[in-house]
């Protein structure tokens, strides 16, 4: 079987196009032939009633009481033709009573059937006793007042003949036919597919490094072009992930080296200098330090990296959002009073989402941590919960009042390691992975992360998530809820972001 | 220090713990701080040997590291432990893949502990296995110095001064306390206090504020300061100057 099957398209296409274009004529011609076949049948029906009325006249009884056949009948135009039919005559009592000499010993049928011939003539096909196919006509009729059947037979072997005559003729020239049809087929398919292997040739070339070179789209709005298209968008996409990747891997290394780099330079210097049992410790917890950073870096770039693979399984729960930010901002207060910075938490008390805790959790004090560590001293903060109305998900905007983000690093803010100020972020400890991870953890629950900018000054981040439901107790509570205040705000300030929230 | 070390070799001395690890410079800082905590510490770095050792002579726990040449932690658990030998083991593991924990716990394992972590934390685990089963009674009041701390009216004092804490703070103090002289990492302090699964960069600020705060609550006016960090490891609650 797979021997037989052709090796490529090409030649796969041609042979299906040859075999259905064979079906197809051979179909045709058996067709045609019977057409011709039925024609020359139904023109020989009429013959046949023709001659039966013809005979009808011609024949009657002798003298003898002997049916005979007239041949001189003058009137009509060719009595002579008549002894060549093939002739029999019933009596009504079904005794035989003429039957002509063409026919010998052969019959046209039996005895008369009941109703054969009563109403005007009926037709059909017999095969003789000798095997000759026959086409019979018979016929009623009422000769000198006794009630006869008229047959009249006329051998269809002419019509057979003829008919394999023209299906053999026509069959003979098909494989010439298909032989033209099979060469014209190979080379329109080969001309088609000729793209392909263009195609195939150029994406040979492509590898990892040369991610960036496309397939040129010839029209494209065919199957080809349509291709092509998803070709060059799926090498898009890659070259996108490599070089995220490419990048990532670039900024691991650099972040990774920095706190060895520091571990290596403090230990070689304090090894250097003679100095009192004070300063060797000094010089140890600054190494363990780094080396405590270096640890830190690695357990969220493993989690990055598990998080990417698709290897965190979410354990979600119904959360009521509200208590569940308070909860969890409340961690962190002591950040916040340390600043004289005051954390108002307000919102739908109602919201509900399915959310693996933990990683909310993580997601909320990254955020709220980022606002802590980005706003001045004394700058209120303030988290909302929300519910939109348009499309169902649960909202936690957190804003701060900090310098804002500049435009050209808003989109970059969620990229691992990215830094909008370098030094002062590492020094405040981040790793520069708190925003990759939150966005991912927003997206992990089928949410969003994003970031918005009003002129006025701040940030604003806000997280959706599809939300889970409301508690069916309806309680708006639009009273500000403070969780903690250190030094008091100043009240204008705090109605300033409150009113800065609701539009 | 050298009275730390006095302090606790009345409470370790004699104890035998066997090390498995292969790793030869953690092997020796292991079992050097070990020592120094007056536990007699016996070295293997392979399986077989660990194996052996732990067939042969008697030992009070037994630190196995997971990853081995030869022989895997996790497989000498399991002879071990059809042997018959049910001293306690601490498994040291360097993937925290939740499959693994199982997999030990399932093999007889009385703890686990990630690498890297911090000495502190080992030493602290080592403690509380040599500890379990051992009937204690239940501490109802704390002190060190001229610190009291009475757990069942909850409150603080130093010397004629109460201090008023938060209920945070209280638990933190609490915590050091019981760590008498031992020293606590950011680690422990997270996991065992602030109950958090995951340690994050924000929670290590949130520790050093709590502990800025209970250090100017408990020391600021007083002599001699309790509070002490130790730079780049932890915290830890001493009478004496580091």
């Amino acid at each position: 079987m797979n021997a037989l099957q052709p090796r490529n398209v090409r030649a796969r296409l041609t042979a299906w196009y040859v075999a259905v274009l064979a079906g197809v004529l051979l179909l045709y011609v058996g067709g045609a032939s019977a057409l011709v076949f039925f024609q020359l049948r139904s023109e020989l029906d009429r013959f046949g009633i023709d001659d039966l009325e013809t005979i009808e006249g011609l024949l009657s009884f002798g003298a003898d009481g002997k049916l005979a056949l007239h041949s001189d009948y003058h009137d009509h135009p060719y009595p002579a033709n008549m002894q060549d039919r093939l002739l029999e005559v019933w009596s009504g009592d079904a005794s035989l009573l003429y039957r002509n000499e063409l026919l010998g010993n052969r019959v046209l049928g039996e005895k008369p059937e009941t109703g054969e011939g009563a109403e005007g003539y009926s037709i059909r096909s017999i095969r003789m006793s000798d095997g000759t196919p026959a086409r019979v006509v018979s016929k009623k009729h009422l000769l000198d007042g006794q009630p006869t059947l008229i047959r009249v037979g006329y051998s269809e072997e002419p019509l057979w003949q003829h008919f394999w005559q023209i299906a053999i003729g026509m069959i003979a020239g098909l494989p010439l036919a298909l032989g033209l049809a099979g060469m014209g087929g190979y080379f329109l398919a080969r001309h088609s597919l000729s793209p392909i292997e263009r195609m195939a040739r150029r994406v040979n070339e492509i590898n990892a490094e040369r991610l960036s070179a496309r397939l040129v789209v010839e029209n494209p709005d065919d199957e080809l072009g349509v291709l092509a298209k998803a070709f060059n968008e799926t090498l898009a996409r890659l070259e996108g992930s490599f070089e995220q990747l490419r990048r990532f891997t670039s900024d691991a290394s650099h972040e990774l080296r920095t706190p060895l780099t520091a571990i290596r330079s403090v230990g070689e210097v304090g090894l250097q200098k003679q100095g009192a049992i004070e300063d060797y410790r000094e010089t140890i917890g600054s190494m363990l330090e780094e080396a405590g950073r270096l640890s830190h870096l690695v357990d969220s770039l493993l989690m990055i990296a598990r998080a990417e693979s698709g290897q965190v399984r979410l354990v979600r729960t119904t959360i009521s959002l509200l208590p569940f930010v308070r909860e969890t901002a409340s961690v962190l207060d002591v950040l916040a009073e340390e600043k004289g910075q005051h954390v108002s938490i307000r919102g739908d008390e109602t919201v509900q989402v399915q959310a693996d805790g933990a990683i909310l959790r993580q997601v909320l004090i990254n955020l709220l941590d980022n606002a802590i560590k980005y706003s001045p001293s004394g700058a209120p903060i303030s988290m909302r919960v929300s519910m939109s109305s348009d499309d169902q998900m649960a909202a936690v905007g957190i804003a701060d009042n900090g310098p804002g983000i500049p435009p050209e690093h808003r989109k970059k803010i969620f990229d691992r390691f990215y830094r909008v100020d370098e030094g002062r972020s590492r020094e405040a400890g981040g790793t520069g992975l708190g925003l990759a991870i939150a966005k991912w953890g927003a997206e992990a629950h089928g949410g969003q992360l994003d970031l918005q900018c009003p002129a006025a000054g701040g940030c604003i981040f806000r997280l959706r998530l599809p939300v889970a439901g409301r508690t069916s107790v309806k309680i708006r509570s639009e009273a500000l809820t403070a969780v903690q205040v250190h030094s008091e705000a100043p009240t204008d300030t705090l109605q300033a972001s409150v009113v800065f929230f609701r539009h | 220090m050298r009275l730390a070390a006095k302090v606790t070799s009345k409470r370790n001395g004699g104890l035998r713990i066997l090390l498995v690890e292969d790793e030869q410079k953690v092997a020796k800082a292991l079992q050097e701080g070990l020592e120094a905590e007056s536990y007699s510490v016996t070295l293997a770095h392979t399986g077989e040997d660990g194996f052996f050792r732990i067939s042969s002579e008697p030992f009070d726990l037994a630190v196995l590291d997971v990853m081995l040449p030869g022989r895997s932690g996790i497989e000498i658990l399991s002879a071990m432990r059809r042997q018959g030998i049910k001293i306690p083991v601490l498994l040291l593991t360097a993937k925290d893949a939740i499959e693994d924990r199982v997999l030990g716990l399932d093999a007889g394992a009385d703890d686990y502990l990630v690498k890297p972590f911090a000495f502190p934390e080992l030493s602290a685990r080592i403690r509380a296995l040599l500890r379990r089963g051992k009937s204690e009674a239940a501490v109802v009041a704390l002190s060190m110095a001229d610190l009291q701390m009475d757990l069942l009216g909850r409150t603080v004092t130093r010397g004629a001064t109460t201090l008023d804490l938060t209920a945070r703070e209280f638990e933190l103090l609490e915590y050091l306390l019981l760590h008498n002289g031992q020293v606590v990492s950011r680690e422990m302090l997270a996991r065992d206090v602030w109950r958090e699964t995951a340690r994050h960069t924000p929670l290590d600020n949130v520790i050093d504020v709590h502990i800025a705060r209970i250090r100017r609550k408990v020391d600021d006016g007083f002599s001699p300061k309790l509070v002490h960090t130790v730079r780049g490891v932890g915290f830890v609650l001493k009478a004496e100057r580091l």
